[in-house]
């Protein structure tokens, strides 16, 4: 394993010629020649690998048995055939041998659809059981607050337990009893709590550990998928959105080396799952005579470009509205002559996943507060008190912790957001827009490295997201053209930051971009 | 030439109207006397249903009165024309069941599919098909209205025995 990396060496799978570094596994080799060899134990973002399934056994040419291939490693000049009839043979007796005690109860098991179980048994065709035997019943527990762990479908596999161990660095799970009785239960006298916990969800290979906020949801082929962002702190990590009914009702994590690995806490799963809550704005509402009045999007922004005063005033932007959005917004106020402006930041404990140093679940709870930072806003404990006659204009912050008189003698009132709290019922104008879930666009995390996420929700009534709003305003006031879509959006930024000057939207591929965040130019490269 | 009609004068006896009536009762005496024995007095004499006939769905229960339905979502996933409306829950004890089920029997359109798909014989396709409503909305079947109906169960063709035909 010392030598460098540049070594190579050539192998033949499957009669496909592959050249890997050496020290790569023989299952990993395989990859690389698309080839996928089945294995349950083996995960590739956890570190250990105790080859204790024998699924991943192939045949090598001049070796007497069949050998794990999740941990053979290649040598030099190799001939492994995964397809071989004593392979296929042992693949067939591990999958007969699991099924003795599974209850088979796919209609109801929310992994059916997406169970590597499932997909290897009817890959392998074995259609009838030899058991005799009644099956052993072990039941369920609940092995977290909000886990479920189904005994009886439990392949041991033990991908939840060396999780827990080797990469959360917390050794919570044990496999307890033996044999054909042995399940996976918490260490005694501890609890499973960890901050990193609902991963071993992700890693189970079946559908033995279940979330209880996805328990029943939805089927695997009903959820409709995007990529995006998690937004419930700095650390920007991948994640992949599942959604039914227009409802977000699973979060999983994406990987991106870069970032998160194949992790994400579950401070951001809660987050996101109560994306949901919330009444929402679907219209435009300008008051008139004292009274908010819905009108449709064209009266609304001609309305408000016609009284859209200039000079000095408030303005807060919320630091969950992606880049694109706060670079309008930075765009507007200079129009009118706001100089400054403020974001709030909600502040919380930091937690750190011990195996993979990059994903920690940060302070700041928000996913954007760089970007808001880079178009020169600054964070403020709380806001202004508001001066009779004053300007205020507030771009995605919900206000829904401020008193209902917020902002009541303004001068001039405009609410841009999502949700309408007490305190945004004092604008003069509310405009619909959506949150990150109902658009596409990017977040920078903060360690400056710029991400697209992709629109996951259809947005409610008439909303739209900010920079489309809020650059339609700007052309209204004779300040450039529209902006219709996110590219678009985002290289009217870039020319408006010298942080993002250069950078392309086709460049910021699945790993993100870093961008300088100390005002200087961005670098050419990546 | 243009606007030229030729007039055709008939006797009186052949414009008559009288001799046609008297031919079209004479077939109706007829009848009267020797029935027609294809004519099916429908609403007092009902046909003889195939029991393969696709018709009104219904819901299988347990002795204890519960639908056998356990929510997995096939039928709806497999139904062609999106009728099927299923909300999966928790039961107190714990199991997955259909807390709603629906079923639009006005856009069905009787494949069966649903039937054949049901891994726990819950859903059947019925030998029924007087299902007429004064309104769409009592169109839609919830649970109770599929588990009360009694009428018998779709026959399902067994592939592995063609004789069953």
């Amino acid at each position: 394993m010392s030598e460098p990396a540049s070594e190579t060496i050539r192998l033949t799978i499957d009669g496909v010629e592959v050249a890997v570094p050496k020290g790569t596994t023989v299952l990993k080799a395989a990859e690389t020649a698309g080839i996928v060899v089945p294995h349950y134990c083996y995960h590739p973002g956890i570190p250990t690998r105790p080859a204790q399934c024998r699924m991943c056994l192939v045949e090598i040419e001049g070796q007497p048995k069949l050998q794990p291939s999740c941990v053979m490693t290649a040598g030099d000049g190799m001939n492994v055939v995964t397809q071989s009839e004593a392979a296929r043979e042992a693949r067939r007796s591990v999958i007969e041998f699991l099924l003795l005690n599974h209850p088979v109860d796919c209609p109801i098991c929310d992994a059916a659809g997406q169970c590597m179980l499932q997909d290897y048994a009817y890959e392998t065709g074995q259609l009838e059981s030899r058991f005799q035997e009644a099956k052993l019943v072990l039941g369920r527990d609940r092995i977290a607050d909000d886990i479920l762990y189904f005994a009886d479908r439990c392949i041991l596999c033990t991908r939840c337990v060396r999780f827990m161990r080797d990469v959360a660095g917390d050794e919570a799970l044990i496999v307890a009893q033996r044999g054909h009785k042995a399940y996976i239960d918490t260490f005694p006298g501890k609890d499973l709590d960890n901050e990193f916990r609902g991963n071993i969800v992700d890693v189970c290979p079946v559908g033995a550990l279940v979330h209880e906020d996805f328990l029943f949801k939805a089927r695997a082929w009903d959820m409709d998928s995007a990529p995006g962002v998690c937004p419930g702190c700095s650390n920007g990590c991948n994640i992949e959105i599942g959604a039914k009914e227009n409802q977000v009702v699973r979060i999983k994590p994406r990987y991106n080396a870069e970032v998160n690995s194949y992790w994400m806490c579950d401070y951001g799963r809660k987050h996101l799952v109560m994306a949901n809550r919330g009444a929402r704005i679907d219209l435009p509402l300008i008051r008139r005579n004292g009274e908010l009045e819905a009108v449709h999007w064209g009266e609304a922004l001609t309305w408000l470009s016609e009284r859209m005063p200039e000079g000095d005033g408030v303005a807060v932007v919320s630091p969950f509205e992606s880049t694109e959005s706060i670079a309008a917004f930075r765009a507007l106020l200079a129009r009118i002559g706001i100089s400054g402006g403020g974001y709030r930041l909600a502040r919380g404990d930091e937690a750190q996943l011990a195996g993979f140093p990059k994903l920690k679940l940060r302070a700041e709870r928000a996913p954007n507060a760089t970007a808001a930072e880079l178009f020169g806003f600054r964070e403020v404990e709380s806001l202004p008190s508001i001066a009779a006659g004053a300007t205020v204009i507030v771009a995605g912050d919900r206000l829904d912790d401020l008193p209902a008189d917020f902002a009541g003698d303004a001068g001039f009132f405009a609410y841009l957001g999502s949700h309408l709290s007490e305190a945004a019922r004092n604008a003069d104008v509310i405009l619909p827009i959506t949150t990150f879930l109902e658009m596409e666009g990017t977040f920078i995390n903060h360690e400056g490295r710029l991400q697209r996420f992709r629109q996951a929700l259809v947005p409610p009534g008439v909303a739209r997201p900010a920079w489309m709003v809020i650059r339609r305003l700007l052309s209204l006031l004779g300040d450039g053209a529209d902006v219709l879509e996110a590219e678009a959006a985002f290289e009217r930024a870039a020319t408006e930051t010298p942080g993002l000057a250069g950078i392309a939207w086709s460049a910021i591929g699945p790993k993100g971009v870093l961008v300088r965040t100390d005002g200087a130019a961005a670098p050419s490269a990546r | 030439m243009p606007g030229s009609v030729k007039i055709v004068v008939r006797p009186e006896s052949s414009a008559s109207y009288v001799r046609a009536i008297t031919k079209g009762l004479g077939i109706t005496l007829k009848h009267l006397l020797e029935p027609n024995k294809a004519t099916q007095q429908y609403p007092d004499e009902k046909w003889d249903l195939s029991p393969r006939l696709r018709g009104t769905h219904r819901m299988a229960t347990h002795e204890d009165g519960r639908a056998k339905c356990v929510g997995c979502g096939l039928c709806p996933t497999v139904c062609p024309v999106n009728c099927i409306k299923l909300i999966p829950a928790e039961d107190e004890n714990g199991e997955r069941y259909a807390a709603v089920y629906e079923i639009d029997e006005f856009r069905c359109i009787f494949c069966g599919f649903c039937q054949e798909v049901c891994p726990v014989e819950a859903i059947h396709l019925g030998v029924h098909y007087e299902n007429a409503e004064y309104s769409r909305e009592r169109w839609i079947y919830d649970l109770e209205r599929l588990t009360e109906l009694d009428h018998p169960f779709t026959a399902l063709w067994d592939p592995f025995d063609p004789a069953s035909e």
